[in-house]
């Protein structure tokens, strides 16, 4: 442990033991002549500690929604599922302690939360959205009210935990042990969004596609998200279920879900700090708004409708319009310098094979590194692919050319993993790929970049980096959440390549830079960058030159050349830009409706005439034109 | 057999009026609508406040409280909806949660927080079919969800600005330059969507008698299963999911009645839900996205 984690830890160990000092030294402070109590009473206690409760199932529905981009609208029941496990341990019949209680019910809500993330792999959006409210009123409606399961609409009573002859009966005191997991889930949470758990959230968020051609298994991680998600949301109601020590199906109503959700948003999706802060003042709402008898939830709805129709982008998000405003102003009066996009020609990162791939056969230079055979595919009536077959010799750059709707991506996207043929057969390195998915293509040495920008375009350069090299990280899952040495070591490994790919692209002042922000070109040579990164044996450049300017592209040609001749790598490469294809492949295909119409060496293309006629159109001459 | 048929039949002609309400302001906005069964609960309170306390004959009643409702959606569109055009539609659903909120709250400040009884617009047991009656309100309801869905569908379909309505939802740009406010399009969409609610709730609180703030969140959650079970973007597949929802919960809900499993209805609702989602992720008559 570092000092600075040392000091963490004890100013957070101070922090969590305020509440019972508070409790005990400020009883009594009571004004009578302004007619309140300045006390930290245990109705206060109460008041943080249902807030602390919300704040932990708001960290978990956060990481869902704003890490993941997974909508759940049930997330409530999944609370209620923790309460009732813990409860169910707890209670007269096993007597377990409360520590027992809250793993039950961390293990249970992680349980539940797998099976609602099932529906995730096929839904999307709304439509997840809703079944998650039928799951949370199936639950609530259902489940916490079966007598044999739940103890029925009589409820469930809790108790508060011990310790020894000590009983955390006052609110105060429990108050210590829901800080505690407070502080232990924000730091899962930290732990995620720094590893590579939180890139590949990001990434499933972002574009399942662009994930997926990083190596991440969609799949996998999203249910992880899901079984995270709900081991909190679990702990949530465990603390919950304990502090308030009764709960029945009313507890975890519908409305519950919708106020995490709310908490969740008005906080700003994906602002840890600013969803628990939106989370505590939830709760203290009433009490805040106490002067305002009766109307305070009416008040707090047209404030909801108001911050909303204000700042769709939450708390988090108006404060940083704000101290963006600020800074414009101050940039203004200082002096501008506008510095010209600098036109210098970067070169593309070279970096040797990362260490942590598996084993990959040596292919001898010019013998098939790729070999596709007779692949079809159609899409409803539309023959996309017939029979195509290609082969691409390691150390090689390999031209696909054709007309628009030629079927050229297609062919990519079947190579890649994303399309799966009707036909046809497919082997890399001697292996048959036939049924795997994209991810595991990514591993195996298969890297792309797609017609339009494959990257996450709302995450940093640097992070798009990290992402692409999801497929190297090689630490666990549990490694990743304690943030343990192995998995802090990898990640500063991690850093340090993309750091050097950064610098070999030029692109050091845009590290922090969304790529969004990023000039078209420069995604480019982003996404140039992440697909070399962990140095694919086979590359896929679907149009690479496409919106670059006419410099950058003969230096992409250059650049290419490089690629093959000094590091011996192998490119498949569509193009639309013939001069820079007959630059820089050696062998080039030629693609018509799905039809391989010629292939041979660059030289023997440049020769065909119906190869240019079906590229460029049917060549008028005066014998052709009626006479 | 029978009256479980026609209860069936009612329920799910309700839930269709709901779903189509979601339909309409997700094609209008790309806004999923928490507060559509809520604007309904607020119709009843006007309606059960002009009929219950000031002896308004029902039908009096009812039209004030369809205006009500109408007129709630029209100002949160205009006050909220509208300036959130470039907002996420994430923050916009919340919005609309707030909206949700805002009704509970006034319903319970205004009106009552607790249960109120408003009588059904017409007594009697209604004409006698083979050996069972079917009930007036139950006749009026099948009327009314009939008239509506033919009288919005040949709206939709026959009038420029129908037109407009349905193909903003596709194409946003083009119905602009043919001439359609989009504006107008939000509005319109919203201001069904109230009515549809107002509509629902009047036609749903005879067959229970008593209802609360929040009464129709129940028949919400319903009405969001028949949209999605429809497809989420069309409007006869919105009834024909409703219909779904409201024949299977009647039947099942008769067969297992008797279990002693709370929530077996809407467990049927969901697992049917689930199961056409799985086969065929696009709703019954949803087109499918490539």
């Amino acid at each position: 442990m570092t000092q600075r984690q040392v000091r963490i830890l004890a100013v957070g160990l101070a922090f969590v033991l305020l509440p019972p000092l508070l409790n005990r030294v400020t009883a009594g402070w009571d004004f009578p002549i302004v007619g309140r109590t300045f006390a930290f009473t245990d109705l206060r206690a109460l008041t943080l500690g249902i807030g602390v409760c919300f704040a932990v199932a708001a960290i978990s529905l956060n990481l869902l929604m704003g890490y993941a981009g997974q909508i759940s609208l049930g997330h409530a029941a999944l609370l209620g599922v923790g309460a009732y496990a813990s409860g169910a341990v707890t209670a007269r019949a096993f007597e377990a302690p409360w520590i027992v209680g809250m793993i039950v019910a961390g293990v249970a809500g992680g349980a539940v939360a797998f099976l609602l993330g099932l529906p995730a792999l096929r839904l999307r959006g709304l439509y997840l959205a809703i079944v998650t409210v039928g799951f949370g009123f199936l639950v609530q409606d259902s489940l916490f009210l079966w007598e044999p399961l739940s103890g029925g609409s009589a409820g469930l009573e809790l108790p508060r935990p011990r310790a020894g002859t000590f009983i955390f009966s006052r609110d105060a005191d429990y108050l210590v042990l829901a800080l505690l997991v407070l502080l232990l889930v924000w730091v899962v949470d930290t732990n995620v969004l720094r590893t590579k758990l939180g890139r590949a959230f990001h990434g499933i968020r972002e574009d399942e596609s662009v994930a997926q051609s990083f190596g991440v298994d969609v799949t996998r991680y999203k249910l992880l998200a899901f079984v995270v998600s709900g081991v909190m949301a679990g702990l949530a109601g465990g603390l919950l279920g304990h502090l308030v020590t009764f709960v029945n199906s009313d507890t975890f109503r519908y409305e519950v879900s919708l106020s995490l959700v709310v908490m969740v948003v008005v906080g700003g999706l994906g602002h840890r700090a600013g969803v628990v802060i939106a989370a505590l003042f939830f709760a203290a709402l009433p009490r805040i708004f106490v002067f305002l008898k009766g109307y305070d939830q009416l008040v707090g709805a047209i404030l909801l409708m108001d911050l909303m129709s204000r700042h769709p982008g939450g708390l988090s998000a108006a404060f940083r319009e704000a101290r963006e405003r600020r800074a414009v102003r101050k940039a203004r009066t200082a002096e501008q310098d506008d510095e010209e996009e600098d036109t210098a020609l970067p070169k593309l990162p070279s970096l040797p094979r990362p260490d942590g791939l598996p084993a990959r056969p040596d292919v001898a230079v010019g013998k098939a590194l790729l070999e596709v055979r007779g692949v079809s595919v159609h899409f409803g009536g539309v023959q996309a692919l017939d029979e195509a077959s290609l082969d691409v010799p390691a150390g090689s750059v390999v031209g696909l050319i054709g007309p628009n709707g030629a079927g050229k991506s297609t062919l990519f996207n079947v190579i890649s993993g994303f399309v799966r043929p009707d036909a046809g057969t497919m082997r890399f390195l001697g292996t048959d790929i036939h049924g795997l998915p994209p991810f595991e293509r990514s591993r195996l040495g298969i890297g792309r970049t797609f017609q339009l920008i494959g990257l996450a375009t709302n995450l940093s350069v640097l992070e798009n980096f990290l992402l692409a090299q999801h497929i190297v990280a090689g630490y666990g899952v549990g490694s990743a959440l304690g943030h343990l040495p192995k998995a802090a070591r990898v990640e500063r490994q991690l850093v340090e390549r993309s750091k050097l790919a950064i610098e070999a692209l030029g692109f050091e002042r845009f590290t922090d830079t969304p790529v969004r922000n990023l000039s078209h070109g420069q995604k480019r040579l982003v996404e140039l960058g992440c697909a070399l990164v962990t140095a694919p044996e086979l590359l896929l450049l679907d149009e690479p030159s496409a919106g670059m300017a006419p410099a950058a592209a003969e230096n992409l040609a250059v650049r290419l050349g490089e690629l093959r001749d000094e590091l011996g790598r192998t490119v498949l490469l569509i193009e639309h830009n013939i001069p820079l294809v007959l630059d820089v492949c050696d062998y080039i295909y030629v693609l018509n409706f799905g039809q391989i119409l010629a292939h041979g060496t660059t030289e023997e293309i440049a020769r065909q005439p119906e190869v240019l006629a079906a590229y460029f159109g049917e060549a008028v001459t005066p014998d052709k034109v009626g006479v | 057999m029978g009256p479980t048929l026609v209860a069936g039949v009612v329920a799910g002609g309700i839930y269709g009026l709901l779903a189509v309400g979601i339909v309409l302001v997700y094609k209008g906005s790309r806004v999923l609508n928490f507060a559509q069964g809520e604007l309904g609960t607020f119709a009843l309170f006007v309606a059960w406040w002009f009929i219950d306390r000031n002896d308004f004959p029902w039908v009096a009643g009812a039209v004030l409280g369809v205006g009500a409702s109408v007129a709630i959606a029209l100002s949160f569109e205009r006050l909220v909806v509208r300036r959130m055009v470039d907002a996420s539609r994430l923050s916009v659903a919340v919005a609309t949660v707030g909206l949700f909120l805002f009704l509970i709250a006034l319903e319970a400040f205004v009106f009552s927080e607790a249960l109120v009884v408003l009588g059904p617009p017409i007594s009697g047991l209604g004409p006698k079919v083979f050996d069972f009656y079917v009930g007036p309100t139950s006749i009026l309801s099948l009327v009314a969800v009939v008239a509506i869905a033919f009288g919005l569908a040949a709206f939709l379909r026959r009038t420029d600005f129908g037109l407009g309505v349905l193909a903003a939802s596709q194409d946003p740009t083009m119905v602009r330059l043919v001439g359609v406010r989009l504006s107008r399009v939000s509005a319109f969409t919203w201001a069904l969507a109230g009515g549809l609610g107002a509509v629902a709730a009047l036609l749903i609180e005879p067959t229970i008698g008593v209802f609360a703030p929040g009464f129709m969140t129940q028949f919400f959650i319903r009405g969001l299963a028949a949209a999605l079970l429809g497809g989420l973007t069309s409007l006869p597949g919105a009834f024909v999911g409703g219909l779904g929802v409201g024949l299977v919960e009647a039947f099942v809900g008769r067969a297992f009645v008797q279990s002693g499993v709370p929530g077996v209805r809407t467990m049927t609702v969901f697992a049917l839900l689930v199961i056409v989602l799985l086969v065929r992720p696009a709703g019954l008559l949803g087109k499918t996205a490539r």
